[in-house]
């Protein structure tokens, strides 16, 4: 089965487009004034699903959905933020606690009604959903389980964020639908006669992802010593002008490269702050001669993101058997979308939608928390991914000696 | 003791392999560029090169290739964070003598030396 780009691109549209009528939903019924601000889809492991709620409590609604579309879905907000929800629902406050979850199953119900039936007006289908079930949980444990059950099955995402404006309250949806059930619809919508990609492909390249980045946190071990565990790896597909903000405002130290090849783009390894600090102190051999951020620990993070960057890219080369070069790698010190936003206008030249490849690692032991983001070139992923011989994608390793 | 050059544009590895081989070696210069590996390389004639690969201005493998060129009997470890086959071979046949993959440990460095500039 296949998928091509303009495929990714309706789906994507239609998931934002359900996002706004639930935006819409919610206004009607709260008088709260939100929009959507980011919506993508993403191929991932079923494990690493919602990773990004972590560390925070949620309340919201499930739904299961069947018909054209087979799947689960959830839409969620921070738990400690249920009351303000609910008094936009119903002024003057709701002492009965089965009423304050009867209002936010209801104010769910019709939220998600509104993005359910968008996606069966454009596939000229039914798709029932199941009553809404209200669900009170911690991080990622808030995202359904979806038809897969393996921890490491690739699932499809689609994942809108919803911000209440004025306020520090988001929605979150999260749409799974099965594998099986979203690759055959991607197939039937394929244009044979263009630049489709075999979905298992995309898949296999995911998994390629997974061992770079895996590849990427043992460099990190093996030069600072600190216990680095990859965690997420996905590829994700956004129009080119919602790339911003994936990246979000908290500031960000690390290094931004480009690489050519097949395929050609831009590779940022980034830390927040206080991981960048932990990690270049970790690589130094004396402690610097001031707080903060030295051009010690600059160029210690420089290095480290050149050292990762390779770990992360060489894979793709060697199962491609082709060289990808990189740019020295160039430190950057800033807002994540400010980062991104020049490397994203670039590309936007050439192109309306780009893949994003994402990966993420962190430890227990410390504060350390570091993540890649590739950006490639989609007609040359597309050629790449065309070129990939699924039966070589465990090839991801060169051995010197061998050559030498 | 060999003479042992260094071309690295990051600092903190020209630092850390400093530390490495200075208790056996000499290091006669130490620079970021492939430009200033060729022009040192030229007035130093070292016993052997580490040369790092991504540089700017020229990269370490254009740099072995120039090296080579003019004196064949040069030794050039290169020291890099590429591990790509491709790469590899693009440096054989520039002429390098060995290739050792950042992150490594100490004793992988002075191995790759020893295999290159027997003492």
């Amino acid at each position: 089965m296949k998928v091509d780009v303009q495929s990714l691109d309706t789906f994507n549209q239609l998931a934002h487009e359900g996002a706004e009528a639930a935006t819409r939903s919610l206004t009607q019924m709260t008088g709260i004034e939100a929009t959507v601000d980011v919506t993508r889809i993403s191929l991932l492991d079923r494990e690493d699903v919602g990773e990004e709620l972590r560390g925070t409590a949620f309340a919201g609604v499930q739904f299961g959905f069947e018909g054209a579309l087979a799947g689960e879905t959830v839409l969620v907000f921070e738990e400690k933020r249920v009351g303000d929800i609910v008094e936009a629902l119903m002024p003057g406050g709701c002492a009965d606690e089965s009423m304050a979850q009867s209002g936010v199953e209801e104010i769910g119900n019709i939220m998600m009604s509104g993005f359910i039936d968008g996606w069966a007006e454009h596939l000229n289908a039914t798709i029932d959903h199941t009553p809404p079930t209200y669900i009170e949980r911690e991080g990622a444990a808030v995202v359904p389980d979806g038809p897969e059950t393996g921890a490491r099955d690739q699932v499809f995402v689609f994942r809108s964020e919803i911000e209440w404006a004025g306020e520090d309250v988001n929605f979150y949806i999260y749409m799974l639908p099965g594998y099986g059930s979203m690759a055959e619809l991607l197939a039937e919508h394929v244009d044979t006669a263009g630049d489709a990609i075999p979905i298992e492909k995309l898949a296999v390249f995911n998994q390629m992802t997974r061992e770079g980045a895996a590849k990427a946190a043992e460099n990190v071990q093996m030069m600072s010593g600190i216990e680095t565990e990859a965690e997420v790896a996905q590829l994700s597909f956004v129009p080119i002008e919602d790339v911003p903000r994936q990246f979000g405002e908290d500031t960000y130290v690390g290094t931004v490269v480009e690489f050519t090849g097949t395929p050609s783009g831009f590779l940022l390894v980034l830390f927040d702050e206080a991981s960048a600090v932990t990690v270049a102190e970790a690589l130094l051999p004396v402690e610097p001669d001031s707080d903060g951020l030295t051009e010690q620990h600059e160029s210690a993070v420089t290095e480290l993101g050149n050292i990762m960057t390779s770990g992360f890219v060489d894979g793709w080369a060697n199962v491609l058997q082709q060289s990808v070069d990189h740019t020295p790698p160039r430190l950057v010190h800033d807002m994540g979308q400010a980062i991104i936003d020049p490397l994203a206008a670039q590309l936007g030249r050439h192109q309306r939608h780009a893949f994003i490849i994402d990966a993420r690692m962190q430890t227990d032991e410390v504060d350390f928390e570091s993540e890649i983001h590739a950006l490639p070139n989609e007609q040359e992923l597309r050629a790449a991914l065309d070129e990939l011989v699924v039966d070589r994608a465990d090839q991801l390793e060169a051995d010197a000696e061998q050559i030498f | 003791m060999a003479e042992v050059l260094i071309a690295d544009d990051s600092e903190f590895m020209r630092n850390l392999l400093r530390e490495i081989l200075e208790e056996d070696h000499t290091i006669v210069g130490e620079v970021e560029n492939g430009v200033e590996a060729v022009e040192v390389f030229t007035e130093e004639h070292p016993d052997l090169v580490m040369m790092d690969i991504v540089m700017p201005i020229r990269d370490g493998i254009e740099a072995t290739d120039e090296i080579k060129d003019t004196s064949p009997d040069a030794n050039v470890v290169m020291c890099t964070s590429v591990g790509q086959e491709e790469k590899m071979k693009e440096a054989v046949k520039a002429g390098a003598d060995g290739y050792i993959t950042k992150p490594f440990q100490k004793p992988s460095v002075m191995e790759a030396i020893q295999d290159v500039v027997p003492s």
